[in-house]
């Protein structure tokens, strides 16, 4: 068979493969009625906005970067007056190259579950179909996870950079930028068949579940790649600059062999010669032509394994070795609501989406728990930088917090037959929000008693504040319900009904920040005071929202 | 002599008029049959004839457009949450959640349904046992073959010794010996005589060797209901099989010869 027919086969594995993202079938969900032409053109429809909203963040970051080194470079040379300008361009296309990785990485993470878990290439298998073809079909369809990112990025790229540097060094970034694309996809891959394995398949047991919430941290990494990097900025051009100032060094030299430095000095080069980098080497031309071939080979070597290990992708074992453990049959039953946490706790550990949500409020306090430690800031600045990430905790696990609702898709069809009220489900989902917030409060209060030891002010704020994230809650999950009753269940799946889960947040957000912003508008009257008037507001949020929740909709 | 009438408290499952539809399509229309107390009830029919409609409606699934559904008396549409407490579901396709495993989605039901650890761990020791379940109980079902999805199912119906079980093709996947062990507990089960199970399937043989009563559901219309000695007497006759009357009943048996005669003479 041909390449065409490749084509053909992959448009209907990809429609299907749409239509299990989307709506989540395989996984229990109940198909929402009407035509199914109407379903088809909506899953199609949704997978291409995912993809175009990620496109659109990496072409801004692409603009972002241009615009960058245009600044610098016409309006004003005395901002970053230590870093020489070649240096500083190089640094800025290196943040731009690792925040393409991250992006793109990130991006399979969320999707090859799906595409591994469709069994849409298996389904294919049993037809007359030679295997050159299928293993076509499964790189086509791989490529196709990803196609308009890619695009954007190897199309963009270039472009940006030819904007700020000129059309050489435009042409000079290519190479970066293809073998980016190639290592992210590589990453994603490998990432999946790990993930396949230890986290997926990882077996029951509460130490097995710390394990796979400890690989699920990991995974996570790459979506913090565009925080970290904005945070570590300012301190990798000061190193640069100070890297520079002491003249050739082995952590200079190690630096243009790193990657992607060695490919984002490329572009300068074009623009500028060897000149800047030779601060760092005198033979900075061998380093970077050796490093840079190294990686190109490393690059071709990846799209070989790529090409053997997406045939085979769908036909892994997700089995994990045989452990040969004893097994608990010990069931310990708990209260409905505890219930729904729980299972939903375990869920999430088996599920980088749902882990992402819970992780990201914790992990945010961390990183600005972390900053407020070490942070050069007087008392003061870092304490109001403590209450704000405090306020952020609160924020995120508020808007996060509808997108939880799905996983009552999973399975909707067995779990609806349970003598579970719509108000158990409810509370469950409440208490797993509350969780989110006090797990990530307790972090950043392990921070400030670490640097203030003056725990008070922030044990109040974060109590005070929870009546009013228990309200945000209420009322959106209570919205939530109310919606998904009238319209089906499908609404709450993450991707068919993003826009739902954003629309129920906007009430929620506004009730979970409105008792802040009355603490920051009277602060100046004292302490005190703020917290008295915060806890007001807080406590009655708390007390209009949950009748409205809990009342006829929701039982 | 004259028979009392039954407690409507006491029937495990009373259909009375119940009729299903998605959007203008009509799955099953104006069905009316009972699960008596210590029977198995065989809902039978071809594939789109109803079944799983009118089970999807008992279990609070589906929406009927019209009708009753009683659960040893309760209202079941009214009072889901209490009908739905006393049934046991095993449904025809096993969509459970994915990424837990058996043991943490059977810890899941068993806290809905407010069980103690002691029983909930016994019945599970026992039901694994018999099962030959092992080290499955801690692999996420997501791994698991359908039959012992099948398996976990049917504990998942069993573990609260519901007074009604409803069963969609509960034999589905499963290998021989699970297969005579699920005969045995449902005969044992209504053996007790005050639960009910009702029973869909396309498989006469199972259907004659377990049910006291079968009905036979055709294009969403009860054609024939009752013992095997009733339908045989008021359809065919002398020593029909169960196949026999369900295929005169659905006005099916000139169809399965024609049907036949389509596929030609076989390739030589």
């Amino acid at each position: 068979m041909s390449w065409r027919e490749a084509r053909r086969l992959s448009d209907v594995a990809f429609t299907e493969l749409s239509l299990q993202a989307v709506y989540a079938f395989r996984q229990g969900n109940v198909i929402p009625a009407g035509p199914s032409k109407n379903l088809v053109a909506r899953a199609r429809r949704r997978v291409f906005q995912s993809k175009f909203v990620i496109s659109v963040v990496l072409g801004l970051i692409a603009l972002g970067a241009a615009g960058l080194i245009h600044l610098k470079v016409v309006t004003d040379p005395s901002t970053f007056a230590a870093v020489p300008a070649g240096l500083f361009e190089s640094g800025v296309l290196t943040g731009l190259f690792s925040l393409d990785i991250a992006l793109l990485w990130w991006t399979g993470v969320q999707v090859i579950p799906t595409l591994i878990s469709s069994g849409v290439l298996p389904a294919l298998e049993p037809l007359p179909i030679d295997r050159r073809t299928l293993h076509q079909v499964a790189g086509i369809l791989y490529l196709r996870l990803f196609d308009l990112p890619v695009l954007t990025i190897l199309v963009l790229t270039p472009l940006a950079v030819g904007f700020a540097l000129g059309p050489v060094a435009g042409l000079a970034s290519l190479p970066g930028t293809v073998v980016v694309v190639v290592y992210a996809l590589a990453l994603s891959l490998l990432t999946g068949r790990f993930f396949l394995r230890q986290v997926q398949g990882s077996r029951g047991g509460g130490g097995r579940t710390v394990v796979r919430w400890a690989y699920l941290v990991l995974w996570l990494v790459p979506a913090f790649a565009l925080f970290g990097f904005i945070t570590a900025a300012p301190q990798f051009f000061r190193s640069l600059g100070d890297l520079a100032a002491q003249g050739p060094s082995f952590d200079g030299t190690l630096l243009v062999a790193a990657f992607p430095f060695s490919f984002a000095a490329l572009p300068a080069l074009a623009a500028g010669g060897t000149e800047p980098l030779a601060i760092f080497s005198p033979t900075v031309d061998l380093v970077l032509g050796v490093s840079v071939s190294l990686y190109a080979a490393l690059a071709v070597w990846s799209i070989v394994w790529l090409a053997g290990a997406v045939r085979n992708l769908q036909f892994l074992p997700t089995r994990p070795p045989v452990d040969l453990a004893p097994v608990s049959s010990v069931l310990r039953p708990t209260g409905f609501a505890r219930a729904v946490l729980v299972k939903d706790l375990r869920i999430a550990s088996r599920t980088p989406g749902y882990a992402f949500l819970i992780l990201l409020p914790i992990l945010d306090a961390v990183a600005i728990g972390l900053l407020t430690y070490a942070s050069p800031l007087p008392d003061a600045l870092a304490a109001s930088l403590a209450l704000a990430a405090v306020t952020t905790a609160a924020l995120l696990a508020t808007f996060f917090g509808p997108a939880f609702f799905a996983i009552e898709v999973l399975a909707y069809s067995y779990g609806r037959t349970l003598p579970l009220s719509n108000r158990s489900v409810l509370l469950g989902k409440v208490a797993l929000i509350c969780l989110m917030y006090v797990v990530a409060s307790i972090v950043i209060v392990g921070f400030t008693i670490a640097r203030f030891f003056q725990p008070v002010i922030f044990v109040a704020f974060i109590l005070v504040e929870l009546p009013a994230v228990l309200g945000a809650a209420f009322v959106e999950l209570g919205l939530l319900f109310r919606w998904a009753r009238r319209r089906g269940l499908a609404i709450t799946n993450l991707y068919s009904g993003a826009w739902f889960a954003i629309a129920v947040s906007i009430p929620g957000l506004i009730l979970a920040g409105l008792p802040v912003l009355l603490f920051e508008l009277t602060r100046s009257s004292g302490t005190e005071l703020a917290l008295g008037v915060m806890a007001l507001v807080a406590v009655a949020e708390l007390a209009i929202a949950t009748p409205v929740a809990l009342g006829r909709g929701a039982s | 002599m004259a028979v009392a009438p039954l407690d409507p408290a006491s029937i495990p499952l009373t259909l009375e008029g119940l009729s299903v539809a998605y959007g203008e399509r009509s799955a099953v229309e104006q069905l009316s049959l009972t699960v008596r107390p210590g029977e198995i009830y065989g809902l039978l029919g071809s594939n789109g004839a109803g079944k799983t409609s009118t089970i999807k409606a008992i279990v609070g699934l589906v929406r009927p457009v019209a009708g009753e559904i009683r659960v040893f008396g309760l209202d079941a549409l009214r009072d889901s949450i209490s009908a739905k407490a006393r049934i046991g579901y095993v449904p025809e396709t096993s969509m459970l959640y994915e990424a837990l495993t058996p043991r943490e989605f059977l810890e899941f039901v068993a806290s809905v349904r407010r069980m103690d650890t002691t029983t909930a761990t016994r019945r599970l020791q026992s039901y694994a046992d018999a099962f030959r379940l092992g080290s499955e109980l801690e692999e996420p079902i997501a791994t698991l073959s359908n039959g012992t999805r099948q398996k976990v199912l049917i504990i998942g119906a069993l573990l609260h010794a519901p007074p009604l079980l409803v069963l969609d093709e509960p034999l589905n996947s499963l290998d021989p010996r699970s297969v005579r062990i699920m005969k045995d507990v449902l005969l044992r089960y209504v053996a007790s005589g005050d639960h009910g199970v009702l029973f869909s399937t396309h498989t006469m043989e199972v259907a004659e060797q377990l049910c006291q009563r079968v009905g036979i559901l055709d294009r969403g219309v009860l054609r024939g209901e009752g013992t095997l000695a009733v339908l045989r007497q008021r359809v065919a006759g002398g020593d029909a099989s169960l196949e026999e009357i369900f295929l005169r009943l659905t006005e099916e048996d000139v169809g399965v010869r024609a049907a036949v005669d389509s596929f030609g003479d076989p390739p030589v």
